[in-house]
Order: structure tokens, then sequence, then C-alpha cells
């Protein structure tokens, strides 16, 4: 044996040369057994194969249900809680929750609103939206990452204050936003899918290349794992939660000019119901929510799955009372059934 | 003995009431394996983290290479080739053995700030790495959290030898592992010495401090009591130093 060691490559980009073809790190068939016998494949399955089912289910009932018209309007009104998810997603994934979200998205309607009001060219308007929900999530995440104050707290008092500060400042009073530039997104499309659902898959493509290949989105994997491996590793974990809320606030702004495009005005008042279903669905995306381990495709699946399920209900003449009652259910069938993965 | 790597001089660290560190001073030799040895609870491990940078001193001289350093982060360590294998390993468990591998030290590529992560080098660069350290390191693409004990370990040993460039500090890095692959460690530590770069090893395990180093010191309630040449002292000897049984040889 030599007694010199093998270094690795240096951060420049070194050939790695014959080595690197012959380390063919395992044979096909033993990566195939090792993916199936693991669990990661069934936490990810769970939310395609239970789409799959509900729709099945649906268009029996109702054959209506998978016409093209149906079904492209409920992906545009999956549109917003898969925007509100890839948000969530990232505190998650840093062990951590942003209930702050859903009030972000109502102060970030209300700034646009005002922005509108005073007569701001609608770009400044969506910008102003964005700054917002990107200020909000800085905010939780300067003090999550400094104040080193548990998550679940610091976003519960976000949530009031920005809710309070969207009430005062818009008096509770919405503001219309008749413009065709805003709502050229909600209602136009190609193929008859509306252009605000292929905006939330890009975020959504966008945001798994940050969180799959980037060091960033490497760093703020670890840090959600293992908080005190990752200050032994150096990585600067403060930085890395901050940019993680900024990111989850940053959606909860994108929600914001999404809803206001939707609806034609802002929306002062807080829907909870955002939040719970941006939750829901990062839950049955099986990302842990002990973080560290997370995916892209999952919450966009679950917050579409959501959506089908409450408009199938309605369609099958289902009271909406119900929905609320539902979609707890599911949460807690899908944390109980993820628990289980662990 | 050759020149020193590493001086510490009168270190002290409290958290809160605990002091764990009373003045605590010791040298470690360049290109020698130093050993470090006491009971449960007498300040090896923060010893190895205030020389590391996890931990600053409160008070205290540190020398690497006979200059003094204020390590604020494990990054500054690092900067001056002194990596580390930490009793609790500093693994991330949902991470695979390569993300670990290269967790702060990934290779990417890209224009200016847009940088994407070279997942395939890594991955077979890891691979290619661990089958060349010849510790039992399982297939590298897989979750740590699906290792054992010992496989745990062995992932954060060869983190620390693929990385090191002048000293590796390794606090009980057998203490998981069975009887071949504590040797299997042992020759690497050798090699790494080979190679000309110094080692600092914590152990209670007696038999090994004698197989290794070349200097061990002794340690008890937050104080380095003794420092002897491993060769001019007994297995026995060492633990009436760790007791307090004896005081000198
Ligand atoms: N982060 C901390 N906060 C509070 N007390 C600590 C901390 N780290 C260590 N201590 C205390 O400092 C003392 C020395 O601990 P240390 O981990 O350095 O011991 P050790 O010699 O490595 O022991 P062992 O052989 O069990 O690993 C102990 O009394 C411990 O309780
Ligand atoms: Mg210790």
């Amino acid at each position: 044996m030599s007694g010199t060691l093998t270094r690795p490559a240096e951060t420049a980009a070194t050939p790695s040369g014959p080595s690197a073809a012959q380390a063919r790190p395992a044979s096909r068939g033993q990566a195939l057994r090792r993916h199936l016998g693991n669990e990661d494949l069934w936490t990810r399955a769970t939310a395609p194969v239970a789409l799959v089912v509900l729709v099945i289910v649906f268009s029996i009932l109702n054959p209506r249900f998978l016409s093209w018209a149906s079904l492209t309007s409920m992906l545009a009104d999956s549109t917003i809680p898969i925007v509100l998810a890839l948000g969530a997603t990232f505190a998650v994934t840093l062990a951590g929750i942003d209930l702050s979200l859903a009030s972000t998205v109502a102060l970030g309607s209300v700034t646009m609103g005002l922005a509108y009001d005073a007569g701001l060219p609608m770009w400044v308007c969506a910008f102003v939206a964005l700054f917002t929900g990107l200020v909000v999530g800085a905010f939780n995440g300067a003090i999550i990452g400094w104040g080193r104050i548990p998550d679940f707290i610091v976003t519960l008092g976000t949530m009031s204050l920005v809710m309070g500060v969207g009430l005062i400042t818009s008096q509770g009073k919405p503001v219309q936003m008749p413009d065709a530039s805003l709502s050229f997104v909600s209602v136009h499309g190609i193929g008859g899918i509306r252009y605000n659902f292929l905006i939330a898959i890009a975020l959504g493509v966008l945001l798994h290349v940050v969180l799959f290949h980037t060091r960033f989105g490497m760093h703020l994997l670890a840090v959600g794992d293992n908080t005190d491996a990752s200050k032994a590793m150096a990585l600067r974990v403060s930085r890395v939660k901050l940019a993680g809320y900024v990111i989850c606030g940053g959606m909860g702004g994108v929600g914001a000019i999404l809803l206001t495009s939707y609806i034609g005005s802002s929306q002062p008042a807080t829907n909870t119901d955002y939040l719970l279903r941006a939750i829901a669905a990062v839950v049955l995306g099986g990302v842990s929510l002990f973080g560290g381990r997370a995916t892209m495709v999952g919450p966009i699946i679950g917050a579409i799955l959501l959506t089908f399920l409450q408009s199938g209900l309605t369609l099958l003449g289902v009271s909406a009372f119900y929905s609320p009652l539902l979609i707890g259910i599911v949460v807690i069938a899908a944390a109980l059934l993820m628990r289980g993965r662990k | 003995m050759s020149a020193a790597k590493v001086e510490v001089r009168d270190v002290r660290k409290t958290f809160g009431s605990v002091e764990a560190l009373r003045g605590a001073s010791l040298s470690i030799a360049q290109g020698e394996i130093t050993a470090i040895v006491g009971d449960n609870g007498a300040g090896k491990s923060t010893l190895v983290k205030c020389i590391t940078g996890l931990i600053p001193p409160d008070t205290g001289d540190i020398l690497v290479d006979g200059s003094p350093v204020h390590f604020s982060s494990p990054k500054d360590a690092r900067d001056h080739g002194i990596e580390t294998v930490y009793q609790d390993l500093a693994l991330c468990d949902q991470l695979s053995v390569w993300q670990n591998l290269y967790l702060d030290r990934e290779l990417t590529r890209g224009f200016g700030p847009v940088q994407f992560l070279r997942r395939r080098q890594m991955r077979s660069e890891a691979h290619r790495l661990v089958s060349d350290l010849a510790v039992n390191v399982p297939h590298v693409g897989r979750p740590v959290r699906r290792l054992s004990g010992g496989q745990r370990q062995a992932v954060a040993i060869a983190r620390g030898v693929m990385w090191a460039r002048g000293m590796i500090v390794l606090d009980e890095p057998t203490a998981a592992l069975g009887l071949r692959e504590t040797a299997q460690v042992e020759g690497l530590i050798r090699r790494v010495v080979d190679a000309g770069q110094t080692v600092l090893v914590v152990s209670h395990n007696f038999e090994q401090v004698k197989r290794l180093s070349s200097q061990v010191w002794v340690m008890r309630a937050g104080a380095v009591v003794t420092g002897v040449r491993t060769a001019d002292v007994t297995g026995e000897e060492l633990v009436g130093l760790v007791t307090g049984a004896i005081t000198a040889v």
C-alpha cells in the first residue's frame, strides 16, 4: 500500500479520468432492488396514487369530472395552493413551519392594492406584492435564525402582526383592480391550461433545481436535518434559515399576485384555509416534518389532490361545509401514514 | 521530538456554572500521533472543540505552526488543513453518504453566481475515495440513517481523512467499531501519519493508545495533568494516571 492517500478533486474542474468510469457504484439489478425496498418510494408514491384513485372514483360518480373544461378549471384553482405549498416546503424542510403564510398573502394583496391606487404600472404593483412577501419572510427568518426562538412561536406572532398591518393599511376594504393585464394569466392559457397554473409549475421546477442542484439547497437540507452537525461542518445556519424563510415568504407574495389576478381585487381578510391547505399538501407530498427530507413534486401533487377533492365534492353536490372536515381528516391520516415511515 | 504543530496554553472554558476546562495546556508534535486520555467528563471533547474552532475558548492561547490563531468557526481550522471527526460524528442522517462527505465542499459548475452541483462526479469520486481508504463504508448513495453505528463512524472518519491537509483530530474514532474495523482505522491513521500529517486522537482504549501514539496527555477534571512519551509508560501506569492513583511516572 502506498504511503500517499488519494485526494478528492479540488474545487476546480478536474477531469475524473478513467476512475470515474470504473466507479459504477452498483449494478442495475441491485439499484432496482434497493429502490423497491426503499421506504422513500412509498412515501413519495402516496400523493400520486391517492390522486389517481380520487380521479377514478370521482369520474365514475360523475363523468363530467374528467371533462377538459372541468380539469383545466380545477388545475387553475390549484394554482394558489401549489405556490403556497412550494413555499411551505422550504419552512418544513428546515424542520420549521410558517404559520404567517396565509396572512402574508392578504398583506401582499393589500400592498399591491395600495400601489395600484397610487397609479403605479401593473408590473410594479406585482413586484410590490412579491417584495412584501420577501420582507415578511426575512423578518421571520431573521428572528428564527438569530433570535433562536422556535419557528412556531415566531410565525404565530407574525401571522397576527401581518394580519393587523394588512387590516390597518387597507381599513379592511378591498381595492378593485379592473386591469386586463392582471387578469390575463388567470383567464388565458395554452390549450385551455391557464397561465397561472403554468407559472406555478415553472416555479416548482425552479425551486426543485434550487433545492437539489445548488449548494444552498444541500445546506438547507443539512440544516433542517441536523443543526449541530451543520454547525460542526461550518455551515452558516442562521443565514440558511433566513434564506429558507425568505423563499417561503416570497411564495406568499406570489400567492398574493395570483389571488389578486384571480379575483380582480385585493383581499385584506386572511383566508386561513390557505395555510391549512399548504401544510396539508406538504405533508401529503411526503416532506418530512422533522426536516431534512423533501421533494418539490410531492407538495405540488398534494395541492392538486386537495383541490380536486374539494371540487369533486362540490360537483357531487356535497355542501362546502364538509370540505374543512375532509381536509382535516386527510391531513391527519397522511401524517399518521408518514410517521410510520420515519 | 519534532516541532509543535499545535500548542495549547492555559485554555479555560466554562458552560454556565460548569468549568469544563480549567487551564489546559499541551502540545502536539508535527508528524506524530498524539493521544489524549481521561475519564468521562474530563474535558477532552471540549478541548478538541476549542482546537478545531467549534467552541471559542474563554481565555488562553492556541498556536498552530507556531503562530497564535483565533478560530471562530470550524472553517478557520479547515483553512489551516485541520479536519475533525467529532465524537457525535456530525453527520446528517437524511443525506446520503456522498452528500455528507462533500457537505460545504461541494463540487459545482456554472457561471459566476449561478452554480450547480456536480452530483454525479461527487458520487463517483466519493465512491473511489472510500474504496481507497479501505474502511467499511457502504454504498455512497445510501442515506446515513440506514447505516449501522460502525458504518456511520466509518463515514465520519472517511470524511476527515479525505479532506485533512496537515492534521486530523479524532474524538473516540473507534468507539463503535468491531475488532477488524478498529484495526482498519488504526491502519488508516498510520497511513495518514506516514504521509506526513499530524494526528490527535482521543481514546478510552489504553491498548490502542499504546499501539498507536508517540505521546500521551492525561486529562482530569478540566486540566491536563501529565504528558508522557508513550514508550515510557505501561498500560497500568496510564490507568493510574487517569484515575489519579499516581501523579507521575
Ligand atoms: N455544551 C455544553 N454545555 C454545558 N456543559 C457542557 C457542554 N459541553 C460539555 N459540557 C460539560 O463539560 C464537561 C466536559 O465535557 P467533555 O464533553 O469535554 O468531556 P469528555 O472528556 O469528552 O468526556 P467523554 O469521555 O464522556 O466524552 C462535562 O462536565 C460536561 O457536562
Ligand atoms: Mg468526549
